[in-house]
């Protein structure tokens, strides 16, 4: 970061003096900031060894990877896997599921703790405020094992809440089966995920909010705005970039989603609408012992992202002005 | 938030990848070698081999995997393993698969070549025979390994790893050897309350089953002030094969064979789920689901749901096998005098049917442990496991140590009536502070009913102790039929003729790329339609269950199945040779 944020302005001088040599430019001015660059190597290390160096390892991909032979002596088959992987109907299911249940997350998981968060922050009473956010964010330390149990206890048809409930408001007359129902799967992992992490996403939108100039909103008291108005003239601007640039992340997260929930909340009967790409690469490629398939998937995981999170970071260029590259 | 520009260093960055590529491509030359070689010859100073293993030897610590969880494993700080690690100076140091049977863990292992010095793999050990990862035992067994070789005895030829390939990796631990089972743990349960109150009916068919469920659950909706649960299944992952799919095929008179009907004549291997006969079991369940008596929630479970409703004592009925609710069940062994524990019923579809769940199966071999190329001392390893097997071992393992956890009086060996009670009712912590029952897939064994030479059992299951741990509430139901242990009720062996291939659950999955995902596939299609046949409404089920066979069909399941006779057919001429 330091080497960074201290080269910036040494960009924008060279771009003014165009003419001049870049490499010796560069080279001196490597050598002025000896210490940043010392500084930054170990960083740069640590990038390389688990994020570059694991990608030999892609090599797998295009051969029919047979543990305990040496690299030499492996065969190569070129695209194989990866049209195994597009060939496969199963495949189209997984990835339905996983992008629909990560655009379901983005979108209710984005816009609920904005809301939170920018509601939170207009109360008055301190106290009251602290305690409401310390429990919201409690869950987030939950782990997925528990709280799978937690929502199957709370939807269960014997003495589960939400059935209980239902039943006393006489909304229904026979207690459903909400994990037994492959269409509602979707939405049971996004509530469920909402509920967990909507007072730890919260924390960044409540950080940049309280960093927000006051005197603005005396300004516009004084130019006559009420609190909705305050919250949508100034609050939603003032936090404008960070939620750029989390939303520019989140897109580039979501076709890797994980699978713990999934797993955890997921049963024969509803496989087809829970199954996600993790998952499907641990069944069919890993505990199959195809290697090189699960590479294949790994692969073309890695891609997407990339292309995902590229577009969002142009798109909201254009729009917004804001971008992280 | 600042604005990161970082197009220039791009290049950078492509430049520093190059350079990474390069320094794996150097490290990555030191890879495994070669298939199942010979062990290094060090240690043969070490060859002192009495029978009796009393050669004391250096401390050693070997690692160890198991794909079968072991909850109560205590680092070798129980007394049975203190005693095993002070007469051999080996340290066990373990790691067990949680859930999954390890295959996930086995994968990796073979992947990243780095595998501890002794794994229990099960049926995952051909990703590690692929691999070249375990030692070919045979000079090692004829060299260091006395009673290895008097243990396996005849069954030698069974030990050889597969017709192309017949090397000993595994020393098979799972089965015993020369087993006579004198209990049963399996058939379709009823709490002994059930049949007390209904005066001991006849339970042979599923109807019989059916209507003793429906008149209890009639007359007691409640147990102890909730509702009662008529039957409820464990559905939760590969349970789905225990509790719904493994019982249509014993419901109508099948041995295990896996997921596989072999043809006795042909050896041709069919799902057996493909069977009619099956349909009509699933048609069963599909008509208790509607009938409100089998469990709503049975297929949504998870497992340890599934064991609290058992511990609750609510469910009147189970279709599984004993090893799958055990724990649940001793939480309420004492109650009422075990009123609420599980009789085993060899319940079939129709009385034509007769239940094949001790047909024979000879010794299977298979299932075991093996040593692998990290192993850092075979030698070591292989007369550790000698000893394990030595009679002295197989005793200190099935009963304890002598004047702690059994006397003996007059020539016989007893287990005093405390360690007894405590065995029985705290199994777990039993378990975790003796070591009894822990290092039992470590070593082979032999089976129930083999004597030793002093005229005593290997093992403590022996009629006599076996009803010993019955609950008062089990041993009047057992009288009331006439039965003295649970067997007594089910089909004798010498009914059956022996399969020559053993079982097929135990042949080694064919390593065909294609066979394995075909065969994923099937039981994917299988674990979602069968439950969703079940929970169909009547009118319905036929309309599931065919779409079921015909996307079997699609997924090419023909091909798996060929590929799988040839396997059974090779079985059959390997283990049929002498």
């Amino acid at each position: 970061m330091e080497a960074y944020t201290d080269k910036t302005p040494g960009k924008q001088a060279a771009a003014g003096a165009a003419e001049q040599s870049g490499l010796s430019r560069f080279w001196r001015k490597m050598k002025s900031q000896k210490v940043l660059y010392f500084m930054a190597i170990p960083f740069v290390l640590w990038v390389f060894v688990f994020s570059y160096l694991p990608l030999w390892g892609w090599t797998m991909a295009f051969q029919d990877f047979k543990p305990g032979r040496t690299f030499m002596e492996q065969d190569w088959v070129g695209f194989k896997h990866f049209v195994d992987l597009f060939t496969d109907e199963r495949f189209y299911l997984v990835m339905r599921n996983t992008l629909a249940m990560s655009f379901m997350g983005l979108i209710v998981g984005f816009t609920v703790p904005i809301l939170f968060a920018v509601l939170l922050s207009e109360l008055r009473g301190k106290y009251f405020k602290r305690t409401v956010q310390t429990v919201s964010y409690l869950p987030h330390f939950v782990s997925w094992v528990v709280v799978a149990g937690i929502v199957t206890k709370m939807l269960s048809t014997e003495g589960g809440a939400v059935n209980d409930l239902l039943l006393g408001l006489n909304l229904i007359d026979q207690p459903i089966q909400f994990l037994a129902k492959g269409e509602w799967f979707w939405s049971i992992v996004t509530a469920s995920d909402l509920w967990k992490e909507l007072g730890w996403n919260a924390i960044i939108y409540l950080a940049a909010i309280s960093g927000i100039d006051p005197e603005l909103y005396e300004a516009s008291r004084v130019d006559g705005a009420n609190r909705l108005k305050q919250m949508w003239h100034i609050t939603l601007p003032g936090i404008r970039t960070t939620i750029s640039v989390l939303l520019i992340m989140s897109i580039g997260h979501l076709i890797s989603i994980g699978f713990e929930k999934q797993f955890l909340l997921g049963n024969n009967l509803v496989m087809d609408y829970s199954e996600v790409l993790d998952l499907y690469a641990l069944n069919y490629g890993l505990n199959l012992g195809r290697f090189s398939f699960g590479t294949a998937i790994g692969i073309f995981n890695s891609v997407v992202s990339i292309l995902l999170l590229f577009a969002a970071n142009g798109v909201l260029k254009k729009v917004t002005k804001e971008s992280i590259m | 938030m600042k604005v990161l520009q970082m197009k220039k260093t791009r290049t950078a960055a492509m430049l520093l990848l190059a350079g990474a590529l390069a320094v794996t491509a150097g490290c990555s030359g030191s890879g495994n070698n070669g298939n199942g070689n010979a062990p290094a010859a060090n240690s043969a100073a070490n060859a002192g081999t009495d029978a009796g293993g009393e050669a004391k030897a250096d401390p050693i610590t070997f690692s160890f995997f198991g794909a079968d969880a072991s909850p109560n494993w205590n680092n070798m700080q129980d007394e049975v393993g203190k005693a095993i690690t002070e007469k051999t100076g080996v340290t066990i140091k373990a790691e067990y698969a949680v859930s999954g049977g390890g295959t996930d863990k086995i994968a990796l292992m073979a992947a990243s070549g780095q595998y501890p010095d002794m794994v229990f793999a099960k049926g995952d050990i051909n990703k590690l025979v692929d691999a070249g990862a375990v030692l070919d035992l045979t000079d090692l067994i004829e060299e260091h390994a006395p009673n290895l070789k008097k243990v396996y005895g005849k069954y030698m030829q069974r030990l050889k790893y597969s017709k192309e390939d017949p090397a000993i990796y595994v020393l098979p631990t799972n089965d015993s050897i020369d087993q006579t089972y004198f209990d049963a743990g399996g058939g379709f349960e009823l709490q002994q309350r059930v049949l007390k109150e209904l005066g001991y009916p006849q339970i042979k068919t599923l109807e019989d089953y059916e209507n003793a469920l429906k008149t209890y659950y009639a007359k007691h909706p409640t147990t102890d002030g909730q509702p009662t649960i008529p039957l409820t299944l464990d559905a939760d992952n590969w349970r789905i094969m225990i509790t719904v799919t493994n019982p249509a095929f014993l419901a109508t008179g099948l041995p295990d064979d896996g997921e596989y009907y072999i043809n006795p004549e042909t050896y041709e291997a069919s799902f057996h789920i493909k069977r009619p006969e099956e349909r009509e079991y699933i048609r069963w369940l599909n008509k208790m689901f509607n009938e409100g008596l089998l469990d709503k929630e049975a297929f949504v479970q998870k497992s340890d749901q599934y064991k609290a409703k058992i511990a609750s004592g609510r469910v009147l009925g189970l279709i599984d096998q004993e090893w799958g609710y055990a724990d649940a069940e001793n939480a309420i062994k004492t109650k009422e005098d075990g009123a609420y524990t599980y009789a085993h019923l060899p319940v079939t579809m129709s009385s034509e049917f007769k239940d094949a769940s001790f047909a024979p199966t000879g010794f299977m071999a298979g299932y075991g442990i093996a040593i692998t190329e990290s192993c850092k001392d075979p030698v070591r390893a292989i007369k550790f496991l000698d000893w394990l097997a030595s009679d002295e071992g197989q005793v200190l393992r099935n009963w304890g140590i002598e004047g702690k956890h059994y006397e003996v009086q007059d020539g016989k060996r007893v287990i005093p009536a405390d360690i007894q009670k405590q065995k029985t009712e705290d199994n777990a912590n039993f378990t975790k502070s003796t070591g009894i029952g822990l290092y039992y897939a470590m070593g082979p064994h032999y089976g129930d009913g083999v004597k030793d030479p002093s005229g005593n059992y290997y093992t403590t299951n022996f009629p006599e102790q076996i009803i010993e741990g019955y609950t008062p509430a089990e041993k009047e139901t057992l009288q009331a039929y006439g039965a003295s242990t649970w067997i007594d009720l089910f089909p004798k062996p010498s009914e059956f003729k022996e399969r020559p291939y053993g079982a097929a659950w135990n042949i080694p999955a064919p390593t065909d790329p294609d066979y394995n995902v075909i065969f994923k596939k099937a039981e994917d299609i299988i674990w979602k339609k069968v439950p969703e046949a079940i929970l169909a409404k009547p009118e319905d089920f036929d309309k599931v269950f065919d779409d079921m066979l015909a996307q079997l069909d699609k997924v090419n399941l023909k091909k798996a199945e060929e590929i799988y006779t040839q396997a059974v057919k090779d079985r059959v001429e390997q283990w049929s040779a002498k």
